[in-house]
């Protein structure tokens, strides 16, 4: 079963076709990258994979199971967490109410026990408060705990909504330019992080990334879009090479030269 | 700064000796702010507070004018905001203004009690809205529209009016007003789901704009809904609804020592009862705050597509808060329409829509405290303020045209009052947390 199987998935803005017959399918335990030029539809490709728009054609299956036109919150529940190109974290909640939130789905508590407070609704924020903790401590922001998210530095903020996303425990995380705006050493730290994240909890990891050291180190295999179509797929190596690839990121004529 | 905070509060007790009334009471005022604003150790501050609660006390135990309830209302802000204060002298103090000093000014003057009572319904539906408003961000301007169908729920059953359209023995016996509170809490949920289904879908202003429209339809139907099958009585309204009995309250009340007669019996009793009701309703707005339901709604309030993707589901969890905003003032309204006998169309306009809201943005948006204090300013200022101020006008100014009456500008002095705040602390009076930190942001 594929972690991922998306057929021909198409969608327009009026008369901006922003995803053009997409197929792709991403294997469990894979770390795959979405690359391409700047309005290529990375980013709308994540909104139809979790639910953001439907797509106008073509067919998503999540783990084997169809969820397409889905919204977010039953795509989420699926198991897919992800993240947002510009930061989407709650900026006056504190850090660990950002991942209370995350933790939605899991905190099973009826709403007439959480009206009155009752044991049962005590003892379930005490255990969600309890893995909130684990898993700032996880990531390594233990210390901000009670800071509110918007007063994180940015470096910190990407990391806490990696965090939130991983709070709903998922099977798939799509991560969108987690490495933006980050210096070389944070970007190899990042690395490291995502490398964890896979060999540590299992979880399959498709992002979309414009550093392409990053993305060539890291990826299984890799996807690239160019003007809402896929013009490529394959190992980090036949991307590389391949002249179409070349031809979109570095212009006309440029496919022979160095990548 | 310290003897001079104390030597006011001490001279306010010893003018209210001499001379209660207004002018002592604006007096009364000045020290509270001096303790409240001046920089004073927490000890000096706390023997000032309990001073000027006594003095509040006797000054309107004596004369019973009303702005020793403002005062009164003051220091209750003063105990739940100003810190390091000890917290049981926090929960004393509160306790004492409200169980003891509120009732002895009620026996004094009736109208402390009727004043006390609004404030508490009105505190109450406001903590409700607040859920809607301050906590999931929803603009509802239809709010007295579950308020209304409260009161009616239980107005056509505890009077004879359902008759018109039932078999039956009623009016229903004055102690099913407590199982009509449960009911009320049903039937206006259903009317939130109702209501929201449709207009929940919408966002901003548009959801403003709809509410707005729903709350008047709902008005509208009480207002018509005399003909053909007389349900509400139309624009005369019903009367008289029944009251519990309170036979028991009263022999309570007789072993603690309290003689109550026929006008005030019910007035203290519906007081505590209102209360007790605040009690719950603060400490549902607190449990819910802090449970997933809470959050979920924040975090709907500041970004949609972000809590979405956490797994939060749109629609349901913005019905839930506006559900359950419905049922906290359906309850009220059980409750308001027992309290005056008497329910009519009239009580339920927009304008107490706005009013509502008003308390909740004068207050501060999401806060608890604040939604209260909103209640109260609001409250004390339409029922007492304005109508003592066109008194002095019409008696001491007679000269000056009928026209200006100020207790004709209500919603002038009420708009002006929400400009002033929009400019000058748009984060409300006693702001929440996040909220702050929202504005802080923009
Ligand atoms: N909601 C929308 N309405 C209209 N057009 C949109 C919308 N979202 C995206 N687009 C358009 O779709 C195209 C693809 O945008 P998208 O954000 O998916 O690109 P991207 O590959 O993520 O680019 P970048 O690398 O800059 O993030 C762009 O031309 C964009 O303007
Ligand atoms: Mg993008």
């Amino acid at each position: 079963m594929k972690a991922l199987e998306v057929t021909q998935a198409t969608k327009r803005f009026g008369g901006l076709v922003a995803v053009n017959n997409v197929s792709l399918s991403v294997n469990q335990g894979e770390i795959f990258s979405v690359i391409g030029p700047n309005g290529a539809g990375k980013t709308t490709f994540f909104n139809l994979l979790t639910g953001i728009y439907p797509p106008d054609e073509g067919k998503i299956l999540l783990f084997g199971k169809d969820v397409t036109g889905l919204p977010p919150d039953r795509i989420a529940k699926e198991g897919v967490g992800r993240t947002f190109q510009n930061i989407r974290l709650f900026g006056a909640m504190t850090v660990l109410e950002n991942l209370l939130v995350g933790m939605h789905i899991h905190i099973r508590v009826p709403y007439f026990h959480a009206l009155f407070r009752t044991p049962l609704a005590r003892r379930e924020e005490r255990r969600a408060e309890e893995e909130a903790k684990r898993l700032l401590e996880y990531v390594g922001l233990s210390q901000r705990k009670d800071e509110l998210a918007k007063n994180l530095p940015y470096g910190e903020q990407r990391k806490l909504e990696i965090a939130r996303a991983l709070a709903l425990r998922p099977r798939l995380l799509l991560l969108d330019e987690p490495a933006a705006g980050m210096n070389p050493r944070e970007t190899e730290e990042l690395q490291a992080f995502i490398q964890r994240l896979r060999e540590e909890l299992g979880i399959t990891i498709v992002l979309i990334e414009h550093d392409m050291r990053l993305v060539m180190r890291i990826s299984d295999r890799i996807a690239v879009l160019e003007y809402g179509s896929k013009i490529a797929e394959g190992s980090p190596e036949e991307v590389r090479t391949n002249p179409r690839v070349i031809e979109a990121y570095l212009g006309k004529g440029a496919a022979g030269g160095a990548a | 700064m310290s003897t001079l905070s104390l030597l006011l509060s001490l001279a306010y007790l010893g003018l209210v000796f001499l001379a209660p009334g207004a002018l002592s009471n604006l007096f009364g005022l000045l020290a509270l702010g001096a303790t409240a604003f001046l920089r004073l150790s927490p000890t000096w501050r706390t023997l000032n507070l309990a001073l000027l609660t006594l003095a509040f006390t006797l000054g309107l135990v004596r004369s019973g004018n009303t702005l020793g309830l403002i005062g009164l209302v003051g220091i209750l802000v003063a105990l739940t905001t100003l810190p390091r204060i000890p917290g049981g002298i926090r929960v004393l103090l509160g306790l004492a203004i409200l169980l003891l000093s509120v009732p002895m000014a009620g026996f004094a003057n009736t109208f402390i009690f009727e004043l006390g009572i609004q404030i508490g319904i009105y505190a109450a539906m406001a903590l409700g809205l607040n859920v809607v408003v301050g906590m999931a961000g929803l603009l509802d301007l239809g709010y007295a529209a579950f308020f209304a169908v409260g009161a009616y729920t239980w107005a056509i059953f505890g009077s004879e009016q359902a008759k018109n359209f039932m078999q039956g023995n009623f009016p229903l016996p004055g102690e099913y007003m407590y199982l009509f509170m449960g009911i009320a809490i049903v039937t206006t949920a259903l009317t939130g789901l109702l209501i929201g289904l449709p207009a929940l879908r919408l966002r901003g202003d548009y959801l403003a704009i709809v509410t707005l429209g729903l709350g008047e339809v709902v008005r509208i139907l009480a207002n018509n809904l005399d003909h053909p099958i007389n349900f509400t009585n139309g624009p005369q309204g019903i009367t008289p609804v029944q009251r519990p009995p309170i036979e028991w309250f009263r022999e309570l009340m007789g072993s603690l020592g309290v003689r109550l007669d026929q006008t005030t019996d019910y007035q203290l009793f519906f007081y505590l009862l209102v209360l007790l009701m605040i009690g719950l309703v603060v400490l549902a707005n607190v449990n819910l705050a802090n449970s997933r339901f809470g959050r979920a709604w924040v975090a709907i309030r500041e970004d949609e597509v972000a809590a979405r993707s956490m797994g939060i589901p749109l629609l349901p969890t913005k019905l839930l808060a506006f559900m359950t905003g419905a049922a906290f003032s359906g309850v009220m309204g059980v409750i308001f329409a027992a309290q005056r006998t008497f329910v009519s169309p009239e009580s339920f306009t927009l304008l107490a829509s706005i009013t509502i809201l008003g308390m909740v943005i004068l207050g501060g948006m999401g806060s608890i405290p604040g939604a209260i204090l909103g209640a109260a300013a609001l409250t004390i200022l339409n029922l007492d303020v304005l109508k003592t101020f066109s008194e002095f006008v019409r008696t001491s100014l007679p000269q000056i045209p009928s026209q200006v009456d100020p207790a004709k500008y209500e919603r002038l002095v009420f708009g002006l009052i929400l400009v002033l705040m929009m400019i000058f602390r748009p984060q409300g009076l006693i702001p929440e947390k996040r909220h702050k930190a929202e504005m802080e942001e923009a």
